[in-house]
């Protein structure tokens, strides 16, 4: 006779992870839908319906587009060398026989991802301090003139791009190594024992064998720079000088947590999880048919 | 066996006696209230809150660190929404209104805030407490930018020590070209002569110096007047002319304290750090304006109850009843803000006595934005003044688009 119990298992089973996702995903994405279209301070018991008026107020405000626009560019200017340069420098550890000295290179280079973005912040704001930071003092030592570097609008941006690839760099590189290390030793005896070299045995070999990792790296990039700009303007440049290294997620931030306009902020939520939704739509449609996935 | 009338009483008179003290027990040993404070418990005000503690009078007050002003009053949003508020909660006070009319900041009269607790502040502190005519907390923490000084620098410019009481910007930009002409490229540590601060705090100053208003005493914004667009421009023209980077505070800070900054205009409660660093900061007031009256604003925080319940509400009141005694703030004086009690404090150094002396004058508060999005009022202003300090925009035409952008946030 077949248990009672048998057939509410699989509920029992997979309840509490159903229940969470419900509860602490799409819980907060209805609630931030729904807040979107209201004036609300989550304590007044005023209420008011405002209908698309916020996402109006927010597409109309000058802060925001250039918030947006700065998106763009920190997207434009980090997702690449995000992806490429730690790929190269995960080449040049995974060509380094001495397993040790392997260990060092990568706990090196990893080292900066690991360190709170307080730590990091007031590291490089001393480094970059215009008035006597060391890369002013070095450009005197050599002559060149100095540069106010994070504080200067033109620069701003750049500096938080630079802090933001040596802060998140590492994760990408380990992620590289451990394809690179998945790549079957045979193939490369293989591939040399027919006369390809390196750069062909990487292109047509280990790239290709690589594609899922490629795919996920490319995939999460975006995410991370979207999320990881936020913490290096935050203890660096607070968005400043006068918001020219900003973002839409610093912006969201700012209008949620220190203006406390809800509404807005919720539009503003709104307006990336649609965007970022499209984006990432687009990357499996376009990217995964060319992934080998063994 | 009859009970008589006279053990009946005494009876009578027992149980009140037992259910008095048992009702003072309960509350002198459950009273427990929270403070949510932006100092954790290496600060000067883990202090107060052991003094009163220690004095065990039924109430136990913790102190929670929750960040800044920002995060603090985000945490506060939170737990408020939740239904349970911080009994009290140390406010910065840009937050006036937003702690009054969101959060809900207690009327201290209406909790039972006798008129001794407040006389022991001065009287002209107490209207920067007052928002919608109720007194939301004690003004106790009040901060005001004056003028450091690196002395070694100084005195290698060969500039005189006598410090002027009253300095004006003349003196200032005059001191800062004669130390950037003695020292530039020829001293190891001197890399600029002059900081005055980048934001919106000391360029409220010399508006106000130049006897204009952000927001005048109509309630109006008034800073596409020529007297505030004259303020500005005097707050600018160092920057034009080379005499000043503008850096952020923290950088502003590490730069001075190393020896590289020689004059820096900035919080009063940096005289507990400055003077006794590598800098041997010396002191005067923040520099006026010549021709015209000074007239100095302040800033800092004051400590408000939010507590709902009448017990918590109360034991938060008996915990700012020993903030505003003599014994409170003498210990809370350590932590470099002015005494604004009528208590005799001595200053905790001298180096405190130009800041003194300003409070002495008479201080404005620091900009309180009023409206539903006030709190985004400063970051609007701080963002024109960047823009002005940048030359992004003319002095007149940022303080004419300030004016309009903020006319139509507060009024929102």
């Amino acid at each position: 006779m077949r248990s009672p119990f048998g057939s509410i298992a699989p509920y029992l089973f997979v309840g509490p992870a159903v229940l969470s996702v419900a509860i602490f995903l799409y819980g907060p994405l209805i609630a931030s839908a729904l807040l979107s279209l209201l004036d609300w301070n989550l304590l007044s018991s005023e209420l008011r319906y405002v209908g698309f008026g916020n996402y109006a107020t927010i597409l109309d405000n000058n802060d925001f587009r250039l918030a947006a626009w700065n998106t763009v560019i920190y997207c434009a200017v980090l997702i690449p060398p995000q992806i490429v340069l730690p790929l190269l420098l995960a080449l040049l550890i995974h060509a380094v026989r001495d397993t040790s000295a392997q260990s060092i290179y990568r706990g090196a280079l990893f080292l900066p991802t690991i360190l709170a973005y307080s730590v990091a912040g007031v590291a490089w704001s001393w480094l970059l301090n215009p008035v006597n930071g060391l890369f002013n003092e070095l450009f005197g030592y050599f002559g060149f003139p100095k540069s106010r570097w994070h504080t200067d609008p033109d620069l701003a941006l750049l500096c938080v791009c630079l802090v933001t690839f040596w802060k998140t760099f590492g994760l990408n590189m380990l992620l590289w190594l451990a394809a690179l290390a998945n790549v079957p030793h045979d193939l490369r005896e293989a591939s040399q024992l027919d006369g390809a070299n390196a750069t062909r045995h990487f292109f047509t070999i280990s790239l290709p064998l690589m594609t899922p990792t490629a795919f996920f790296i490319t995939v999460t990039t975006i995410f991370h720079v979207l999320d990881d700009i936020v913490g290096v303007i935050d203890v660096l440049t607070q968005g400043g000088p006068a918001g020219r290294s900003s973002s839409v997620l610093y912006f969201l931030w700012q209008q949620g947590l220190q203006f406390f306009q809800f509404g807005p902020a919720s539009a503003v939520a709104v307006l990336i999880i649609a965007v970022v939704l499209s984006v990432t739509w687009l990357q499996f449609r376009v990217g995964e048919r060319r992934v080998h996935y063994g | 066996m009859g009970i008589g009338r006279r053990q009946f009483f005494a009876g009578i008179a027992a149980s009140a006696v037992a259910s008095t003290i048992t009702a003072r027990r309960a509350w002198s040993t459950d009273a427990q209230v929270v403070i949510s404070s932006t100092w954790g418990a290496d600060k000067p005000f883990q202090k107060v809150v052991d003094a009163f503690n220690g004095k065990k009078l039924g109430v136990t007050v913790a102190n929670r660190f929750d960040g800044d002003y920002e995060a603090a009053v985000a945490k506060a949003v939170a737990s408020t929404a939740a239904g349970r508020p911080p009994a009290m909660m140390i406010t910065g006070w840009k937050f006036g209104y937003f702690a009054r009319r969101t959060l809900g900041a207690r009327d201290l009269r209406e909790i039972g805030a006798s008129d001794a607790i407040l006389a022991k502040f001065q009287p002209s502190v107490l209207p920067l407490v007052t928002i919608d005519g109720a007194l939301i907390g004690l003004p106790w923490a009040m901060s005001t930018p004056i003028t450091f000084i690196n002395k070694a620098l100084w005195q290698e410019a060969g500039l005189d020590p006598a410090l002027p009481q009253n300095p004006d910007i003349d003196w200032l930009y005059s001191a800062a070209r004669t130390l950037d002409g003695k020292l530039k490229g020829r001293h190891p540590s001197y890399r600029s002569p002059l900081a005055l601060s980048n934001n919106e705090w000391t360029s409220q100053s010399f508006i106000q110096n130049a006897g204009g208003h952000i927001i005048d005493p109509d309630g109006k914004l008034a800073l596409n007047s020529p007297e505030a667009i004259a303020g500005m421009k005097a707050y600018c023209s160092p920057a034009f002319e080379g005499l000043w980077v503008p850096i952020g505070a923290k950088e502003q800070d590490a730069a001075f304290e190393s020896g590289a900054l020689a004059i820096c205009t900035t919080s009063s409660t940096r005289a507990t750090v400055f003077p006794f660093g590598a800098a041997e900061a010396v002191t005067t007031k923040f520099p006026g304006l010549a021709g015209h009256p000074r007239r100095m604003n302040s800033g800092g925080n004051f400590l408000a109850i939010y507590a709902r319940e009448k017990e918590q509400a109360e034991a938060s009141l008996s915990f700012l009843a020993f903030c505003a005694s003599k014994e409170g703030q003498s210990i809370w004086s350590e932590v470099g803000y002015l005494n604004t009690s009528v208590h005799e404090i001595p200053l905790i150094n001298a180096f405190m006595k130009p800041a003194a002396e300003q409070l002495a004058d008479g201080l404005t508060a620091e900009t309180i934005w009023p409206g539903k999005r006030g709190l985004e009022g400063q970051a609007i202003w701080r963002k024109w003044v960047s823009r002005m300090l940048l030359k992004e925009v003319g002095i007149a035409e940022g303080m004419k688009a300030a004016d309009q952008e903020l006319h139509t946030l507060i009024s929102a």
